[in-house]
């Protein structure tokens, strides 16, 4: 280090203004953390006062339990499939949204339609797909009046529907989301660099490539790894879409399905919730930090290596 | 270095902050009855009942909460007092989750009230169920006998008679009910159900096992289950039902004729399996024609129904009172519950529908103008139920039935009924065969498919029960 000791700026009151979320972050997101590692080593059950630790049995109990690995898979079956189509298309509105050459009028009136099914209620959203498809519902009855189905259907003992109709709700609330953050990492690229690469004569898919995905790293990482942890914790709309414990056949059991079937079991198995809640956030973590290392710039972490 | 030892401090202290338990209150029991009485519950039904406890205890200021159950948050917020200890007073336990209370020593012995209710002669099975090992502990104002409710214009038609005497014959069993959902079926050309959803039947089988959902900590299924299972399925194969979702758009549609099949052919529903609150509840409301923007659906269905006891005698839902052991107001609570299921004048005044909204007014004028009960409630003591039956030959809910009475309908079913077999974990159980069952009667499944996915289904979802 070059600094001198005289150079240490000793004045405090930073810390007082960081006081504030260091408190609400220790109380309501550390704390949480560190307790719910706790309860998954102990028999904790609400319709009881006392609980001892049990080791680790109860992450056997979860690795034997037949939903266990059927959760996880939906889990990430749904993610990947509803975030490729959001990156994909979030990319390309977003090419056509920022391109100087198009010069799309009513980008500002687009993104926001775009956003807008984000500001819904999951709740509402899976209400009103549950009664859209319902035996009795309009879906039905449009499509065996125009001759499309021979009779009604079931939609939802289809498992397949019911998990594209899961991934199709979340891409189309979380789409628009992605769309305005990776429209904002492509507006803050120079312009300079797609004129230099103009007068050099490259098309427009050589400064996609060479470009504008290069510049957009850091965003994608964030956008990456932000969607990952929302999906690992998807919820609301497996939830209210059926029957509240993944229907049919456990199709849309997502891992927090599988957590709050634990904690609502009619004595309310804290311990087994926070065991499957940990293994949410290592696998969360394990996953995450991968992105990281896979996506990180190989120049700067060459660079980093060297000054250490 | 310092940093880590900083934030290890930090931890430490939090973490043993939060194990040092707080200091416990005192209980007061002096025996007096006075003070501050909170109540919670999960409609607004129970208020009713502290509103007119004012009217004979002034002194006592009454707490009421109400907590909605939508999607469990009242059973969170009372599992959730447990622990911290910060309990009410007096506490609503609906039937789906009144035995894991019961069940527990979170309850408080009311084992003196217990003359007073032979007194009356309340049900046995209403005791059955806040009673375990010998002690009473809950205690409920209503009792919940299930019917079944039918068209006489359809029975006309088709069984040709709707005299709820000789349909009762036709349909005194599973067997004989299949034959008139056939002949339902054949002759309408398809065109009525005999039952609306695979979901209506369920209550009556699951309330006549012979045997217990759990024995030693082991899943025990009756053959009664299975049973249930295959006629379900007999059901759905032959046509006789509507496959619609309980409680869904298409389940209410066929109480007022609204009900429409995809292709726009109009649909009629026979029979609905509805106990003492869903005639009130239930079927009342959604039996007359609605206006939706000008355009009107359905028709009105009132004066077309008959009640009887149907193939086999069931319960379904109900509400009981316990106190819980960290009460405050023990004496208060304990007379609020005598007050409100062992006072025959009380349960009079409920069942007759004394407490309308301007009586209740008359006590306390803050209550708003959608409070108050309506005359028919089913409540617990038989000698009330003798002694007021026949208030109900003129009531509204005779002119619903065409001048039946369904009070009477209701006090024939209710000695037959035994709740014996209830345990703590039968709604999570009887839940989990939801899904294996309707994959099994749109024959995705076999039937031991169905037994199997049934048992991973109790695994996860009762994680206590060894399941072989």
């Amino acid at each position: 280090m070059s600094f001198g000791k005289s150079s240490i700026n000793k004045n405090s009151s930073g810390y007082f203004f960081v006081m504030p979320f260091v408190l609400i972050f220790l109380t309501f997101g550390l704390w949480p953390l560190i307790n719910t590692f706790r309860l998954s080593f102990t028999d904790t059950i609400l319709m009881s006062r006392t609980f001892k630790y049990v080791g680790i049995k109860n992450f056997f109990i979860i690795f034997n339990d037949p939903s266990f690995l059927k959760a996880f898979k939906n889990t990430a079956y749904i993610w990947v499939l509803n975030f490729i189509p959001q990156i994909g298309l979030a990319l390309l509105f977003s090419v056509w949204f920022t391109s100087k050459r198009l010069k799309l009028k009513g980008v500002g009136m687009f993104r926001t339609l775009f956003y807008l099914p984000n500001i819904l209620m999951p709740a509402a959203i899976a209400a009103l797909f549950a009664s859209l498809f319902d035996f009795y519902g309009p879906a039905n009855q449009i499509l065996v009046r125009l001759g499309v189905l021979p009779e009604a259907m079931m939609f939802f003992r289809n498992s397949s529907f019911t998990q594209i109709m899961v991934i199709y709700i979340q891409w189309f609330m979380w789409f628009g989301q992605t769309i305005i953050i990776i429209m904002a990492g492509m507006t803050s690229i120079s312009g300079d660099f797609y004129a230099s690469a103009m007068i050099d004569g490259a098309n427009s898919g050589q400064m996609f490539r060479k470009i504008t995905l290069p510049m957009l790293r850091p965003v994608m990482v964030y956008t990456l790894v932000t969607s990952l942890v929302g999906g690992m914790q998807m919820f609301d709309i497996p939830f209210m879409l059926t029957d509240g414990r993944g229907a049919p056949n456990g199709s849309i059991m997502t891992a927090n399905v599988f957590m709050y079937m634990k904690y609502s079991s009619s004595k309310g198995h804290i311990g087994l919730a926070s065991t499957v809640g940990v293994i949410i956030f290592v696998i969360t973590s394990v996953v995450a930090l991968g992105i990281f290392k896979i996506l990180r710039d190989p120049d700067e972490a060459a660079a980093k290596k060297k000054r250490s | 270095m310092k940093k880590i030892l900083l934030s290890f401090l930090i931890i430490s202290m939090t973490i043993t902050s939060v194990f040092a338990s707080g200091q416990e209150e005192a209980t007061k029991d002096d025996g007096k009855i006075g003070g501050t009485l909170k109540i919670w519950s999960f409609t607004n039904e129970i208020n009713t009942m502290a509103i007119a406890y004012q009217e004979a205890h002034p002194e006592v200021n009454v707490e009421y909460t109400m907590i909605p159950m939508t999607n469990g948050e009242y059973q969170t917020k009372i599992k959730a007092a447990i622990s911290s200890r910060d309990v009410p007073d007096v506490m609503a336990l609906e039937a789906a989750f009144v035995r894991d209370y019961v069940e527990s020593d979170f309850l408080l012995p009311l084992d003196d009230l217990l003359p007073k209710a032979k007194e009356i002669e309340v049900y046995p099975f209403v005791l059955d169920v806040g009673s375990f090992d010998g002690t009473t502990k809950a205690y409920a104002y209503q009792a919940t006998p299930g019917a079944v409710f039918y068209r006489r214009s359809l029975a006309k038609k088709y069984l040709g008679t709707d005299d709820p005497v000789k349909v009762q014959e036709m349909l005194k069993d599973f067997d004989s009910f299949k034959k008139v959902a056939k002949t339902l079926h054949d002759k309408s050309n398809g065109d009525v159900f005999a039952v609306c959803s695979s979901g209506d039947f369920t209550n009556l089988f699951y309330a006549n096992r012979e045997t217990p959902w759990v024995i030693d900590g082991k899943l025990n299924i009756d053959k009664k289950v299975n049973e249930m299972i295959k006629i379900a399925k007999e059901f759905r194969d032959n046509k006789w039902e509507a496959q619609a979702t309980q409680w869904g758009q298409g389940w209410f549609a066929g109480m007022n004729d609204s009900l429409v099949d995809a292709a726009g052919n109009e649909k009629q529903i026979f029979c609905y399996f509805l106990p003492t609150w869903g005639l009130p509840y239930v079927l009342m409301p959604n039996a007359t024609q609605k206006v939706v923007d000008n355009s009107t659906i359905g028709e009105t269905t009132v004066g077309d129904w008959a009640c009887i006891n149907g193939p086999m005698p069931y319960y379904w839902g109900g509400t009981w009172m316990g106190v819980m052991d960290d009460a405050k107001n023990i004496a208060t609570a304990k007379d609020f519950i005598e007050f409100s299921t062992l006072n025959e004048n009380t349960l009079k005044n409920w069942a007759l529908g004394k407490y309308t909204n301007a009586y209740l007014k008359n006590i306390d004028p803050s209550i708003g103008d959608t409070q108050s009960q309506g005359a028919g409630d089913f409540v617990c003591s038989q000698k009330v139920v003798r002694e007021i039956t026949s208030e109900f030959d003129n009531a509204e809910t005779s002119e619903f039935l065409a001048g039946q009475n369904s009070y009477s309908g209701f006090a024939k079913a209710a000695p037959a009924i035994s709740l014996k077999l209830m345990q703590g974990t039968d709604d999570a159980i009887q839940r989990s065969l939801n899904d294996p069952l309707n994959n099994y009667v749109e024959g995705k499944l076999t039937f031991n498919e169905c037994i199997e996915a049934f048992k991973d289904q109790v695994r996860t979802a009762v994680p206590d029960i060894i399941v072989k």
